[in-house]
């Protein structure tokens, strides 16, 4: 066991560099959200309102932004999970030789530059695009499908990326579970399926939830695919935060907006770890 | 004795050091990426080093990015002078963040024509170009000849409009909101007939040269861009013609500002006055496809058919850039809920 006195030392330089280049500058942006915006002239002196954070409420255009980053991050995270549980289940209880492989193969994506990965989905998914063209060479639709621009394209490109983050997470949690367990259900007359279900489901848990959070986090603060597959009519919060700050130059309405997202993000890490340990206590 | 020498070395070694750098004066110079990078290091920078000695480092950006930058380090500017758009010049001057530009220092500043200078020499506009119409000609047989083209059913499917966030993009809406009867102050009528004309568009175009690839796969026969982009493509073998609407394209003003607190002003207003030298200023216009502010510089005949210039310049709409600087966000605002949702 570890004395806190330890504990601290161990965590300080992490928390110095945290303090240091988050938590400093996050707070100087506090006062930023409550200042007024006068276009054309800057920052109003002296000035304080609440306004940026009502607006944030009562305009139906920003809650249609925050519902739909809100869909997009579980719809990310509930493709990630369907799609790598069974990957991850092979890695950890598959042949031992394709293991490295299998791994090499989900890490390998990681390796390339978000921007050239989301560019690449740009080239399948326009309208003259890969996909598009093969669908209408093939006689299979007349007109181009709508891909981008859209959850669609923001669905695709999102889960390829964070896909590899839910399979890391998942492979570890599912490694954890004792085969003895396992065998100890099956020997007492389990079915295969009931095995899964009501043995290494549950007791990977932690990690489905792990995962779960990393992504969905990771996703509704996402800037560059969406800016680059959701372009101008399909925008995020995180979009909205970027064009409020760079474009129209807005500072205090895009902190303000920034605070709102981290409050969703810390809400939601909050609201799971609450969840985990319930599902925890019953397991 | 030992001590001695090797303080002197220390010494020597340190005053070497600290004299190249005095020597070789860096001036930092905010300008936009791509072509008009490369041809600001052709035109601008090329003759300034040579002729006072110091070097130059880009720093390459939009406007509104670099008059973020210039917000956030108000008073102490990682820049030293930056090209921007005129409307975001007059928004950082309506910040107090523009050093007022000294006409005495600069030898070229009697050849630029009077409105170039923006309010109390805050800024000064470097070359003139608009947004107008550019099409195929391969796909097009008769040129367009108004903004109303593109909503004529004869093209539906084949035309793309910038975003707002883009400079086309806005100003389409306002020369749109102009012939529908709308003012600076009132854009509904604008807003209203954008609203099919977006919904129609093959994309809302965010950057540019997005359009290259669009016009070169044909997927699109038609759209407001810029005469300078067009000719660039032109020259490199893209079927594209410039048209202007005859109620006139909407000026576009790239200006020069020197951000406040730099320590390089002298330097700064040299740099300015090589972009406004006749030389500066033709060699820019030749390879840009731009419009001179400086009145000794003539284009040439393959230039006259883009740029704006005679009646395609009288025609053309200046709008206060004071107006845009003040009513962007609301137009974009406006735009995001109503046009692009």
């Amino acid at each position: 066991m570890i004395a806190p006195r330890h504990g601290l030392m161990l965590i300080a330089p992490l928390a110095l560099v945290l303090a240091g280049f988050f938590l400093v500058p996050v707070l100087m942006m506090l006062p930023t959200s409550f200042a007024e915006y006068v276009p054309g002239a800057g920052l109003a002196k002296g000035v304080w309102t609440l306004e940026n954070y009502t607006r944030i409420v009562t305009d139906d255009y920003y809650r249609e932004v925050i519902w739909r980053t809100l869909g997009l991050g579980l719809f990310v995270t509930l493709a990630c999970l369907v799609m790598g549980y069974p990957l991850a289940y092979l890695i950890a209880r598959g042949p031992e030789r394709w293991r490295v492989p299998l791994i090499l193969l989900v890490i390998f994506p990681m390796m390339l530059n978000l921007v050239v990965r989301s560019f690449g989905w740009i080239a399948l998914l326009a309208n003259r695009g890969l996909v598009n063209n093969l669908l209408i060479d093939l006689g299979l639709i007349s007109a181009p499908l709508k891909l981008m621009f859209n959850l669609t394209g923001l669905m695709i490109g999102l889960t390829h990326i964070y896909l590899p983050f839910m399979v890391l997470m998942l492979v570890a949690a599912i490694r954890n579970v004792p085969r003895d367990v396992e065998s100890a259900a099956a020997t007492l007359g389990s079915s295969r399926l009931h095995v899964f279900t009501s043995v290494t489901l549950p007791l990977s848990a932690p990690g489905i939830l792990a995962g779960s959070i990393l992504v969905f986090v990771l996703t509704i603060s996402a800037l560059v695919t969406p800016r680059m597959l959701g372009g101008p009519t399909y925008k995020v919060m995180a979009t909205l935060i970027y064009d409020e700050f760079m474009q129209l130059l807005d500072w205090p309405s895009g902190s303000a907006l920034s605070f709102a997202l981290t409050f969703m993000a810390i809400g939601v890490i909050w609201l799971s770890s609450r969840l985990t340990k319930r599902w925890a206590g019953m397991a | 004795m030992r001590h001695t020498l090797r303080f002197a070395t220390a010494t020597a070694i340190l005053s070497a050091g600290l004299s190249m750098t005095a020597h070789a004066e860096e001036l930092v110079v905010g300008a936009f990426g791509g072509s008009f990078a490369e041809n600001v290091k052709a035109c601008h920078i090329a003759a300034f080093e040579k002729a006072t000695g110091a070097t130059v480092a880009l720093k390459l950006g939009n406007s509104s990015q670099f008059a973020a930058s210039i917000r956030a380090t108000a008073g102490k500017p990682d820049m030293d002078i930056v090209y921007i758009d005129n409307s975001l010049a007059a928004q950082t001057h309506g910040e107090k963040l523009n050093e007022t530009i000294d006409r005495k220092k600069l030898t070229n500043a009697g050849d630029v024509i009077a409105s170039a200078w923006g309010k109390d020499d805050s800024y000064v506009v470097a070359m003139v170009s608009a947004t107008a119409l550019v099409y195929n000609p391969k796909l097009v047989k008769a040129p367009p000849t108004s903004w109303l083209d593109l909503a004529d059913p004869a093209y539906a499917g084949k035309y793309a409009i910038g975003d707002i966030s883009g400079t086309s993009g806005l100003h389409f809406l306002l020369a749109l909101n102009k012939i529908k009867g709308g003012t600076l102050d009132n854009v509904d009528p604008g807003i209203e007939a954008m609203k099919p004309i977006a919904k129609g568009s093959a994309v809302l175009y965010t950057q540019a040269d997005q359009l290259l690839s669009l016009f070169e796969r044909q997927e699109i026969a038609l759209a407001p861009w810029y005469p300078d982009r067009a000719g660039v493509a032109i020259d490199k073998g893209l079927s594209l013609a410039v048209a202007y609407p005859k109620e006139g394209a909407v000026g576009i003003l790239p200006a020069v500002i020197i951000p406040k607190g730099t320590a390089k002003s002298e330097l700064a207003h040299k740099f300015l006055d090589q972009i406004l030298s006749a030389d500066g200023q033709a060699c820019f216009s030749e390879r840009a496809y731009i419009g001179a502010v400086n009145t000794k510089v003539k284009l040439s005949d393959k230039l006259q058919k883009i740029v704006p210039n005679g009646e395609t310049l009288e025609k053309a709409w200046f709008i206060d850039p004071e107006v845009i600087a003040k009513n962007t966000a609301n137009w974009t605002r406006r735009w995001q809920r109503e046009v692009a949702r």
